[in-house]
């Protein structure tokens, strides 16, 4: 059996991705309690940025990083003030309904701006692949996977150790109390928001040299990081990551073994039935699912 | 009687434009506008009166067409024997969903709306066999009523008419019946209603049933007037936002809303469709950008749409909660 290696290989690369994607999801859930539905469309437009800075002004996709970052920073804080801040307290159908606006505003703007045509960031080491025993690496993925990695860890660092991080923590446990010890609770979801944003801004640009971008090319990262969301137990990020992982199995796995036509039908049979025994997910606390609605 | 002259006015209108227009630009969006319109209020049976807000419903509306379109060119039946077996099955299908709804609220209902429609997307585009996969199906035009072969548009119209006031009369039953205040009351506070001994899952399986059964006719009979169904776009996400989206400006919850949504929306798509068509094809993305605004919009300002919006301005009755 040599192509195990390869399979884990595949699964460990592609898993990586789909957490740093399902990471800034879980965060948004976990502390402010609202699905957004327009990420995938924050994921299509750091794409698209690093496409166009790619092919304006050769700045290699990696470089990208130093500026898209703070620039998806501020989209995220922007795009709070304007559109989130309003209905943060409102029923979950006006959040629901809120962010489907903003995906459809985000993604017919990138239709007009930029058509429907597929685009291809090809960089000079496109075809570059690395050999480790019996495995082969692409070198784009693998540089994505270790960024998201480290991505994903200092965010985890900073939950856990800083004192915002702690402010934000206290904020997803209880806000009406976080708030009566004087935290600054819109503040934190404006941060929260922000740094969920962040976060995908940051997995568009690492799969901006793998996948070819289109304005409806966030639609099928972002199912996949609803799924592992849920399937982790919706904000619960370990839980997110460990499902990005199984949800990267099943994907490479089924590819293997009956074909690549129906990996997408293996994943979404998964997760609905994982709804229908489990719904509060693999990792969540029963009935969680049911809270605040 | 007075609450519904609107309604009465907007179907007496569409009904006779037939016979005054002949031009048939005017009647192809007239007929999509109702079915647009009949779609729209089938969602809101579901999303609005029952409040389990779905971005699936293209599953249903696919289901609709396969059925239909199948059952012409493959199983040699009539178109119309066609659209009962894709109500029955989008209704059964309705049926689970429903009950998932009980274990799942909110966001999660969404999700698995979408997942469910998904499944279908994936599953009708590699089933080549049953569905010819991507490539999609053209419906063969047979001439004759029985096999929904019909070269004049009015009397499409018509048919769809029927359809639109069917989906319009089960809104207002909901707004008058016991079961429809028993409905309301689940959507509002679903624990105080059991305690009172609504069925709360029984109602919220029928009204999801009932939301699948129509949009999956409304597909069926797109299916049928288009002549052509591919997976890609019956069962996308597009479809599903597109029945919220009407039914969201028009008015949630409310009976003529979506049919008003529906017409706006509809008439700008066209009409940017004709202007832009071909060369600056990206450029009919522009009414969805303003849809986009218009959404987040409404829900802030005017969460019970247009008709919410305008029944305030005039103090009508129909403006209040049904």
């Amino acid at each position: 059996m040599e192509v195990i290696p390869q399979l884990v290989v595949s699964t460990i690369l592609l898993g990586g991705l789909y957490a740093l994607i399902a990471v800034g999801l879980t965060l948004i859930f976990g502390v402010m309690r609202v699905v957004n539905f327009a990420h995938g469309e924050f994921l299509m437009l750091a794409m698209y940025a690093a496409f166009w800075a790619f092919t304006l002004l050769h700045m290699d996709p990696y470089l990208t990083l130093f500026v898209s970052l703070p620039l998806f920073f501020a989209v995220g804080w922007v795009s709070y003030r304007v559109v989130m801040r309003p209905v943060i307290h409102a029923s979950h159908n006006a959040q629901v309904f809120t962010t489907v606006g903003l995906s459809i505003l985000l993604q017919n703007a990138a239709l007009v701006l930029f058509t429907a045509d597929a685009q291809f960031l090809r960089t000079d080491y496109y075809t570059v692949v690395l050999r480790l025993g019996g495995a082969v690496f692409n070198l784009a993925q693998t540089v994505a996977f270790v960024i998201a990695v480290l991505a994903t860890v200092s965010l985890f660092a900073f939950l856990r150790w800083s004192y915002t991080g702690k402010i934000m923590r206290a904020t997803a446990q209880d806000p009406q109390v976080a708030s009566l010890m004087g935290i600054d609770t819109g503040r934190i979801y404006a941060l929260t928001w922000a740094v969920g944003i962040t976060c995908v801004g940051a997995a568009g640009v690492l799969l901006a040299p793998i996948y070819p971008v289109y304005p409806t090319a966030g639609l099928q990262f972002v199912l996949i990081a609803y799924i592992a969301v849920v399937l982790g137990g919706l904000g619960n990020m370990a839980g997110a990551l460990i499902a990005a992982v199984i949800i990267a199995a099943v994907e490479v796995i089924g590819s293997y073994t009956i074909g690549t036509a129906w990996k997408e039908v293996l994943y979404l049979m998964l997760f609905i039935f994982v709804l229908v025994v489990r719904p509060a997910g693999l990792f969540g606390q029963r009935g969680a699912e049911a809270l605040g609605t | 009687m007075k609450r519904y002259l609107p309604a009465i006015a907007y179907f007496v209108v569409a009904g006779l434009a037939p016979l005054v227009v002949k031009d048939a630009f005017f009647l192809d969006a007239l007929v999509l506008i109702l079915i647009w319109g009949a779609a729209a209020a089938a969602w809101n049976i579901a999303g609005g009166y029952a409040g389990q807000v779905s971005l699936g419903h293209s599953a249903f509306f696919g289901l609709g067409a396969y059925a239909a379109a199948l059952a012409v060119t493959r199983w040699g039946l009539s178109p119309w024997t066609g659209i009962l077996i894709g109500a029955g099955i989008a209704a059964f299908t309705g049926m689970v969903i429903g009950f998932l709804s009980n274990r799942l609220k909110g966001p999660y209902f969404v999700i698995a709306t979408i997942a469910l429609s998904q499944v279908l997307l994936i599953a009708a585009s590699r089933l080549k066999g049953l569905t010819s996969g991507s490539e999609g199906i053209p419906v063969p035009f047979r001439p004759g009523f029985w096999t929904l072969g019909i070269a004049d548009k009015s009397v499409w119209v018509w048919i769809v008419l029927v359809l639109a006031i069917l989906v319009y009369l089960v809104q207002v039953y909901l707004e008058r019946s016991r079961r429809g205040f028993q409905l309301a009351a689940v959507r509002e506070d679903e624990d105080a209603a059991r305690s009172l001994g609504v069925p709360a899952l029984h109602l919220k399986v029928a009204a999801i049933a009932v939301s699948a059964a129509f949009t999956a006719v409304c597909g069926a009979l797109w299916a049928q007037y288009i002549g052509f169904v591919d997976p890609a776009y019956v069962f996308s996400v597009d479809i599903s936002i597109k029945f919220a989206l009407a039914s969201m400006i028009g008015g949630v919850g409310t009976a003529l809303g979506p049919f008003l949504g529906a017409a706006l929306v509809t008439t700008l798509e066209t009409t940017l469709r004709a202007q832009f068509g071909g060369v600056g094809a990206q450029f009919i993305g522009t009414y969805l950008i303003l849809y986009g605004i218009a959404l987040i919009v409404i829900v802030r300002y005017a969460p019970r749409g247009l008709v919410g919006w305008i029944g305030e301005r005039w103090g009508r009755r129909e403006a209040k909660p049904a």
